[in-house]
């Protein structure tokens, strides 16, 4: 089937690659479609592209990329809803959002996104724990953007 | 909505299944224990409303998306 993105404009996508969130996103209750499309070849980012609204798109990153010894445990409700058996298929994504100075951006720590890609099944998370911030700075301390 | 007064130790029983105890009132702030099913999820209010603030502002900004093309983690 064909979409209409926001970063890559029209796209041929495989049905079987959409993957479901039932109760949508925090926010986007109404999106319950979504497509992974890497940002570039080699780039650790991940867009993902709601199917039904080309406007909705966000912007992920695989949490190793951010920090070291991420971790939290996904509950019974979340692992029944998306039918999780094992942890070898599961996608963690966490959700960035950018800023106009790029190192001012930041990572959703606090509100992961676990994807089942067996089952093309996802759901967004929160973890009340306070380790993990809503706004954390990917770029830190360090300077890895020229401005 | 319900309004119900509780005392220090005293509970509140929902449905049967969730149990809600005041287990300490302290300088304006009340403390509650919550025993419920595993598959009742729980959380404070505000984190939901900050996470869906925050992905309603991540959709946003796309501007920065061939700034990003350059960027690869260290770790």
């Amino acid at each position: 089937m064909e979409i209409m993105t926001r970063d890559f404009g029209r796209l041929e996508i495989d049905q079987s690659d959409i993957i479901t969130f039932d109760s949508g996103l925090p926010g986007f209750e109404n999106l319950e479609e979504f497509i992974l499309l890497p940002l570039a070849d080699e780039s650790p980012f991940i867009i993902m592209q709601s199917v039904k609204d080309p406007d909705i798109a966000f912007v992920t990153v695989e949490p190793g990329n951010l920090i070291q010894n991420y971790e939290f445990e996904i509950n019974d409700k979340t692992e029944k809803e998306l039918k999780i058996e094992s942890i070898s298929n599961i996608l963690i994504l966490n959700i960035i959002t950018l800023k106009d100075k790029m190192k001012d951006s930041t990572a959703n720590l606090s509100a992961p996104i676990v994807i089942n890609l067996e089952e093309k099944l996802g759901k967004q998370v929160i973890l009340d724990d306070h380790r993990y911030q809503v706004r954390y700075k990917i770029f830190g301390a360090t300077e890895e953007v020229a401005e | 909505m319900l309004i119900l007064s509780r005392k220090l130790n005293e509970k509140i029983i929902i449905d049967d299944r969730i149990e809600v105890t005041v287990v300490g009132i302290e300088n304006g702030k009340v403390q509650l224990g919550i025993e419920a099913p595993k598959e009742i999820e729980i959380m404070r209010k505000e984190l939901l409303e900050d996470v869906k603030e925050e992905n309603q502002k991540a959709v946003k900004n796309k501007k920065l998306l061939d700034e990003l093309n350059n960027i690869k983690f260290d770790l």
